[in-house]
């Protein structure tokens, strides 16, 4: 309950306005020549990291974006992204 | 009993009496008092009786640390009178007594622990097993506390507040007030929380001066005062901290005052930083009958006095192992309390100056002694005190016994907020090994009783939490650091827990009645660390959430267990301070949203319903079959409201991609004027949506979805889209317009009387969409669906202009007699036709082609990445699915239930909707089926709860089971 996420649009709000999407593991695949394990894995399974983890957030009461951001899902706080993907972001 | 009415440090105003009742009786208090401190002054000393053996309780922390005064308080349970500010008329009553709190008929089971040992529920409950049940009726009429009867209701407003702020301090005492102006000076929003009423903390009552030679209480009032003019500290009195969390997370809940809009208030507190001033409570001294009333804490006796102007007592044994012992002796002694003797465990080491005043008022002072026991059968009527070796014994006659070992930190918001704890061989305290994050300790918490340290800290760790929350404080703080370096720091805690007793009545948690007999009983059992003693004896795990115990007990187990290591505390969980459930709760537990119609359709005999987030018009009589409103729509014509459907707009260049991304039909095929129902699956194929698309413009699109999706469909979209940048827009107009369903074979004469364009089926066919002004002036969006079966039209229009539409048409349709229809109505009506709701027709695990919409995917649009679209495709080979099927009773008269499971000798399925339909006149239904079970006229057999193990017969049966060809809402 005391998790607080910074929407790219609203800012820093109270983590109760936003839904989890899952773990980031981009887009979706092509469905040519996809099968069936390749796709499930797609869907289902996780890497459930312990530590910081990109994952999506929707800021469901607000502005209602989508957006990817880090947390550290020992502590269940939203921290800065790691070095490598400041590129990224 | 006359009260001290001159004392300056009173905070009672004796000018406003008020008066409450126990046992018939009135008891006068005054404005300030609480429960506790009212009926002491009217001579109670025995509140209720223990939980197990019925021992006489009393006064003995005046914080609520442990459930001795807890009493039905104006019919509420488990009230903490110590806690609870006297309000006028109150009426309180005492609680696990057969009799009355002084004469309790069960007292006589305090004699029966000998037959109780540690655990001894979990060892004699169990065999014979016919006993337990008996027994255990037994023992709850005998034991627990309070009684809560089903029906009560709990009145008061709760509200909850939720605050934003750089710094929050927890504690009102001279270093919490002192944390929060230093941190004030930068401007930084404060939040100060004080559990008591007042500001004050050990300050508030106590007449010693500090070192400007000025009286601590006064000083107390001076600072209080300097946070009341200070605009951005919002000080929260009678407010307990209950629960610290991770980023600084701070709850708490405020018990209102006379003229606050609230009973208790929740409140949450996000801010950067956090100063723990929380102070000291004291620790237990444990010797035999230590929980007899008239054994009381030093705090305790000396606020009855200076803060509620009572004497505890007339004539006082003193049993302490701490300065503030002997500093309340003296001043007690000055009120008029005999002091016969002060025990000090501690052999020296005492502040000189008292133990002068102490000489001065020939009060005998024993060093290195203890309380050992305290007479009396009822009350204390004399102490035995010994050495702390138990060598040579004295006994006192007293009214009053003022025991404590010493002090202990009030450590939770600690604990809570993760930090290790670690035992601290000087002081004698568990205090924190490392600090959490952007977190300080202030004050007695420290283990420093200066009252200039105590000040100092607080100033120090003001700053550090302001610095922690972007303040440039750094001259200050340097200075504040020095002035604590120079100021005493830490002193030395007494580390006695036990006198030298056996501890048959030696109570180490008053809640549970534990003593430290059953405590060595479940050592010797083998549960030898606090945690486990904890749980196995009961030790701390009442109200008072450890309050007592919580200290003694790693204490006691490690040098009971001989431990080489160093104690480690047992852990606490918010909320750290009882709260009532209610408070938790807040007020607003009937939320849900209302039509544009609702008052009209109310006034014309809705019988309403909640539905998902809505209330709605279920039925529009008694008839809760609705047979009159179904034929009405079959033979007739009926209106609907429809409003709760979802409507949204969707635009801008790649709206297209989107729709084709998330609905499993060609979207490239939907066109203007005409509408084109599909459905939305889920990434495994399941079907979540279903709806009706059209195309308004170029790229500029509008679809319906479900009620119940229609508050997700932005967000499920968005989702899905969320790797493709597309340029698109989405308007969610479900609450800006409603919706008109006006159905039944005269709904066209109807429509056409209201509205001025051609509604011929030619010109507005089936599937069709128009959009027109009625009167100039109301924009309306019509479309020709066929939803209920028969010619039916749904009409979207603005919410404001619902009513005078609807009005409208209730006009013109009154020539043929047209009538409100209800949900329940629709459900028959839909069902008849076999037209799905999904949610009722599918659940989580059923896919789009379970449910026979198979025909709406396409599959030729792989490019679109259609959500679903692979699942789909790997699911049709699969046989191991259900599949939706209608289905007839053998008995027409016995719909069976909806839900109701379709058995062989193992489950193959369930009743999704049935009724008994009065068009056709036959009990039929739609249900999901093993696909081996689909064919027509399979024999299945239903079970429910009401066939009393006679399962009902049906057989599958073609869909649909009116007008099978579908004529009647193309007419
Ligand atoms: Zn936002």
């Amino acid at each position: 309950m005391a998790l607080t996420l910074t929407c790219p649009v609203c800012g820093k709000r109270n983590g109760y306005e936003f839904r989890y999407g899952g773990e980031d593991k981009g887009p979706r695949p092509a469905e040519e020549g996809l099968t069936p394990r390749a796709w499930c894995d797609y869907v289902h399974m996780n890497t459930c990291t312990v530590g910081i983890q990109k994952e999506w957030w929707c800021h469901r009461d607000g502005c209602g974006a989508w957006f990817t951001t880090f947390r550290d899902t020992t502590k269940n706080l939203e921290v800065k992204p790691p070095e490598a993907e400041n590129g990224q972001a | 009993m006359d009260r001290l009415k001159q004392l300056p440090t009173l905070r009672i105003n004796t000018d406003e009496p008020l008066t409450l009742k126990y046992r018939r009786k009135t008891y006068r208090g005054a404005a300030g008092d609480t429960v506790a401190t009212a009926l002491y002054a009217g001579g109670v000393r025995i509140f209720g009786r223990s939980l197990k053996y019925h021992r006489p309780r009393g006064l003995y922390s005046l914080d609520g640390e442990c459930s001795n005064t807890c009493m039905a308080v104006d019919g509420i349970p488990n009230v903490r009178t110590e806690n609870t500010l006297l309000k006028d008329g109150m009426v309180v009553d005492a609680q696990n007594v057969k009799g009355s709190a002084n004469f309790d008929w069960l007292g006589f089971i305090d004699k029966l622990d000998w037959m109780m040992p540690a655990g001894f529920y979990y060892k004699t409950m169990h065999k014979p097993a016919a006993v337990w049940p008996v027994a255990m009726k037994q023992i709850r009429k005998a034991a627990g506390l309070g009684v809560i009867s089903p029906d009560d209701e709990m009145k008061g407003r709760y509200d909850e507040q939720y605050l934003t702020a750089e710094v929050t301090v927890i504690g009102g005492g001279p270093a919490g007030m002192a944390a929060a102006l230093a941190a004030a000076e930068s401007g930084h929003r404060v939040v100060l929380l004080e559990s008591r009423p007042h500001l004050g903390g050990c300050f508030d009552y106590r007449v010693t001066t500090n070192g400007q030679g000025t009286h601590l209480y006064e000083r107390a009032r001076e600072l209080a005062e300097q946070v009341k003019q200070t605009a951005n500290i919002r000080r929260f009195e009678h407010a307990a901290m209950v629960g610290a969390y991770n980023n600084n997370l701070i709850t708490a809940f405020q018990v209102g005052k006379a003229g606050d809009g609230f009973t208790e208030r929740y409140i949450e507190i996000r801010s950067a930083s956090v100063v723990v001033a929380t102070g000291c409570i004291e620790r237990p001294l444990l010797f035999e009958h230590n929980e007899r009333p008239g054994v009381m804490q030093v705090g305790c006796a000396h606020r009855l006095a200076r803060t509620y102007g009572i004497l505890p007592g007339k004539e006082a044994v003193f049993s302490v192992g701490h300065d503030l012992g002997l500093e309340a002796a003296v001043d007690l002694s000055d009120l008029g309390v005999k002091i016969a003797c002060v025990a000090d465990i501690r052999e020296d080491g005492q502040r000189p100056d008292l133990l002068e005043a102490l000489a001065e008022r020939d009060i005998p002072v024993l060093g290195g002694w203890v309380a050992t026991h305290a007479h009396g059968g009822k009350t204390v009527k004399k102490a035995t005190l010994s050495t702390v070796e138990g060598t040579v014994r004295r006994q006192f006659p007293c009214d009053l016994l003022v025991a404590s070992a010493g002090l202990t930190p009030v450590s939770g918001p600690f604990i809570l907020a993760q930090a290790g704890m670690g035992y601290d061989r000087r002081t004698g305290y568990f205090l924190p090994t490392g600090l959490p994050e952007k977190m300080f300790p202030a004050g007695r918490i420290t283990g420093i009783n200066d009252p200039d340290a105590i000040e100092a800290s607080g100033r120090l760790a003001g700053l550090e939490a302001a610095a922690a929350a972007g303040a440039d404080v750094t001259q200050a703080a340097a200075a504040a650091r020095q002035a604590v370096a120079a100021l005493p720091g830490p002193e030395r805690g007494c580390k006695l827990v036990t006198a030298p007793v056996k501890g048959r009545k030696s109570f180490i948690c008053f809640d549970e009645d534990a003593t430290v007999k059953s405590v060595k009983q479940a050592i010797d059992a083998g549960f030898d660390v606090p945690e486990l003693v904890k749980r196995y004896a009961a030790v701390g795990l009442g109200p008072g959430q450890s309050g007592i115990p919580g200290h003694n007990l790693p204490l006691f187990v490690a040098k009971y267990t001989a431990s080489t290591g160093t104690p480690k505390p047992t852990t606490v969980r918010p909320p750290l301070v009882p709260t009532y459930i209610a408070t938790y709760a807040g007020y607003n537990h009937h939320m849900f949203k209302r039509t544009p119609l609702h008052d009209s359709q109310k006034a014309d005999g809705g019988i309403f319903r909640n539905i998902g987030v809505w209330q709605r018009a279920r039925y529009f009589s008694e008839d809760f079959d609705c047979k009159e409103e179904i034929l009405n729509v079959r033979n007739n014509v009926g209106m609907l409201d429809g409003s709760t459907l979802g409507k949204f707009r969707i635009h801008g260049p790649d709206a297209l991609k989107a729709l084709q991304r998330v609905y499993v039909s060609d979207m490239s095929k939907v066109t203007e004027g005409r509408i084109k129902y599909s459905a939305m699956c889920n990434d495994d194929g399941c079907v979540i949506d279903d709806g009706v698309v059209t195309k308004l413009g170029e790229n500029d699109y509008c679809f319906t979805t479900s009620t119940g999706r229609a508050g997700q469909a932005s967000e499920w979209i968005r989702y899905h889209t969320r790797f493709d940048n597309w340029d698109f827009h989405i308007v969610n107009l479900t609450d800006s317009m409603g919706v008109i369903n006006l159905s039944g074979p005269n709904a066209r004469k109807v429509l056409a009387k209201a509205v001025n364009i051609d509604v011929s089926n030619e010109a507005f066919p089936f599937s069709g969409y128009r959009e027109f002004f009625i009167r100039e002036t109301i924009p309306v969006r019509a479309m020709r669906l066929g939803f209920v079966g028969e010619l039916s039209y749904e009409l979207h229009v603005p919410a404001s202009y619902m009513q005078t539409v609807w009005d409208m048409l209730k006009e013109a349709g009154a020539e043929f007699g047209i009538r409100n229809f209800g949900v329940e109505t629709q459900n028959v009506l839909r069902m008849e036709k076999c037209h799905i709701i999904l949610g009722q027709e599918s659940e989580q695990r059923t896919n789009l082609l379970d449910v026979g919409l198979g025909f709406l995917w396409d599959r030729t649009k792989s490019d679109a990445k259609t959500v679903g679209a692979v699942a789909l495709r790997q699911a049709e080979n699969d046989p191991g699915r259900l599949t939706l099927v209608g289905i007839r009773m053998a008995d027409d008269t016995r719909a069976a239930r909806d839900g109701a499971i379709i058995v062989d000798t193992k489950v193959r399925g369930y009743v999704a909707t049935m009724r008994k339909s009065f068009t056709t006149g036959e009990a039929v239904g739609m249900a999901l089926v093993e696909s081996q079970l689909a064919g027509i006229d399979t024999r299945l057999q239903i079970f429910e709860d009401e066939c009393n193990g006679e399962l009902l017969d049906a057989r599958v049966v073609p869909m649909p089971f009116y007008d099978p060809e579908g004529e009647r809402m193309k007419l």
